[in-house]
């Protein structure tokens, strides 16, 4: 940036400081902005000072940023209303304020001893357990979502929601878990965030709705009670079986689980076998309703 | 350590100030007014949930700003984007014709006789990215390094993006009154006998 003076007499001619120039315009047309609002080193503006004595492009350009900054540094403010001050007061009243870190008790040497010794059994213990049972819960693939009610109306909600505005925020949370018999816990992979939670009713039971964004995808989590869950033969029979049954149906993908006090089903525009792996399950699935309940 | 009295004293003291800034930022992003205050209510909670975290007192105005932004950001994922963006090469044609000499239009007197209802309207019609920079600056009255720290990108971006931001809203300013005026002339213009040959 060392040479925005005007041309010299005869240059205006010469195809190559033409297209020197024009070049030089790209770069000073995005500085012109900063220089208006006076936050250019001083040596910059001196030197776009110097290329506006002669071009009247860029003098043209000034004006326009200047006459824009003003009209818009001169529309009127909205203020708050007291209603909506009240109404701040009054919410951040009510929010409790996270917990301290707890302090770390001091423990003598012999403590962390005996406590370490009792995590190493844990630890063996537990992956006893697991190995015994398996390793992470196979996942079962329903050939169509439409064979089980309960997938197919999941499945019809989620396309009827996602079309328009989701129909609840992050915040009703706390509203969705005090309306529900059963435990809403969101998911808690990396990769997704919760940005909506709402109630339902699917297939004449209430339900809770969790929408997270995964990427740029909405995913939707239904939490129905549990017995609706095993409602369908099929899901009973994956399910109990220890599995996290899933189902594609065009672009969505579902993937559906139980929890220890609700059935859960995930449903988006991935492949389901994706969905699956989002789903902390974190030990084997026990066999929660057995043929006899039929 | 402080007391709850003593944390909400200084929430009320650094926070409340900025609640009508908040809200006319939140209002000219949100679709309706109902949406600003959900989207300033839910910001303010989280300032005061988060309070411990902001560190120099003198920077709470654009801590705030980063939590609305993020609120809305929140929101706007939710809904339907509702900003009628114009063809941005068809404002950069307008705003290339009035500075390269091509039209015979004064800018600053243009500007200045914009309505409100206009400036909106020319605001929703540019991308987000431009049109954040540019109020954060003009309506707002951030600094550049503020800003880039509101909305999380470089300085030499918060440049860039005020320069061609003013320069798309010349554009649509023009364009839009380029609009009415055919239109008008449209409407004025004699019309044909009825019943016409088919």
């Amino acid at each position: 940036m060392s040479d925005w003076t005007p041309l010299a007499r005869g240059a205006e001619h010469d195809p190559d400081e033409v297209a020197a120039r024009e070049a030089r315009h790209g770069i000073l047309i995005d500085l012109l902005g900063a220089y208006v609002d006076r936050e250019l080193p001083p040596e910059t503006a001196a030197q776009v000072e110097a290329h506006l004595v002669g071009c009247t492009r860029c003098r043209r350009e000034l004006a326009v940023q200047q006459a824009m900054r003003e009209r818009l540094a001169a529309e009127p403010s909205v203020g708050a209303s007291s209603a909506l001050r009240d109404r701040i007061a009054a919410a951040v009243a009510v929010t409790p304020l996270p917990a301290p870190p707890p302090r770390r008790p001091r423990l003598a040497p012999r403590t962390l001893a005996i406590a370490a010794s009792a995590l190493l059994l844990l630890a063996l213990a537990a992956i006893f357990v697991w190995r015994a049972a398996g390793d992470a819960p196979a996942v079962v693939r329903v050939e169509q979502a439409s064979s089980v009610p309960l997938l197919a109306e999941v499945l019809a909600d989620y396309r009827r929601v996602t079309a328009g505005d989701l129909p609840g925020r992050a915040r009703d949370l706390a509203a969705v878990r005090a309306a529900v018999p059963f435990e809403v816990e969101p998911l808690q992979a990396p990769e997704l965030r919760l940005v909506a939670a709402w109630t339902a009713t699917i297939d004449g039971e209430p339900s809770a709705v969790l929408a997270y964004r995964a990427g740029d995808r909405v995913l939707l989590q239904y939490l129905v009670p549990e017995a609706h869950l095993f409602r369908s033969p099929a899901m009973r029979a994956a399910i109990g079986g220890g599995h996290v049954v899933t189902a594609q149906d065009g672009a969505q993908g579902l993937a559906a689980w139980p929890l220890p006090s609700a059935g859960s089903i995930l449903v988006g525009d991935l492949p389901a076998a994706q969905l699956a792996r989002l789903v902390a399950v974190p030990t084997p699935l026990a066999p929660r309703v057995t043929r006899g309940a039929e | 350590m402080t007391s709850l009295a003593d944390r909400h004293a200084r929430f009320d003291a650094l926070v409340l100030p900025h609640l009508d800034r908040l809200f006319a930022f939140a209002m000219r992003r949100a679709d309706a007014r109902v949406d600003a205050e959900d989207a300033v209510q839910d910001a303010c909670v989280r300032a005061w949930v988060a309070f411990d975290e902001l560190r120099d007192p003198a920077s709470v105005r654009a801590w705030l700003y980063r939590i609305l932004r993020s609120v809305l950001a929140e929101s706007a994922e939710r809904q339907a984007r509702r900003r009628q963006l114009v063809d941005i090469t068809r404002l950069d044609a307008e705003h290339d014709a009035l500075v390269g000499g091509d039209a015979d239009v004064v800018f600053e007197e243009v500007a200045a006789r914009l309505t409100g209802e206009e400036v909106r309207a020319a605001l929703r019609q540019i991308p987000d990215d431009f049109a954040l920079a540019v109020e954060l600056h003009d309506m707002d009255g951030f600094k550049y390094q503020e800003i880039a720290e509101i909305v999380g990108v470089p300085i030499g971006t918060v440049m860039s993006r005020i320069s061609r931001g003013r320069r798309l809203l010349a554009g649509a300013v023009l364009a839009s009154r380029a609009a009415a005026s055919r239109d008008a002339a449209s409407s004025a213009a004699p019309r044909g006998p009825r019943g016409g040959a088919r």
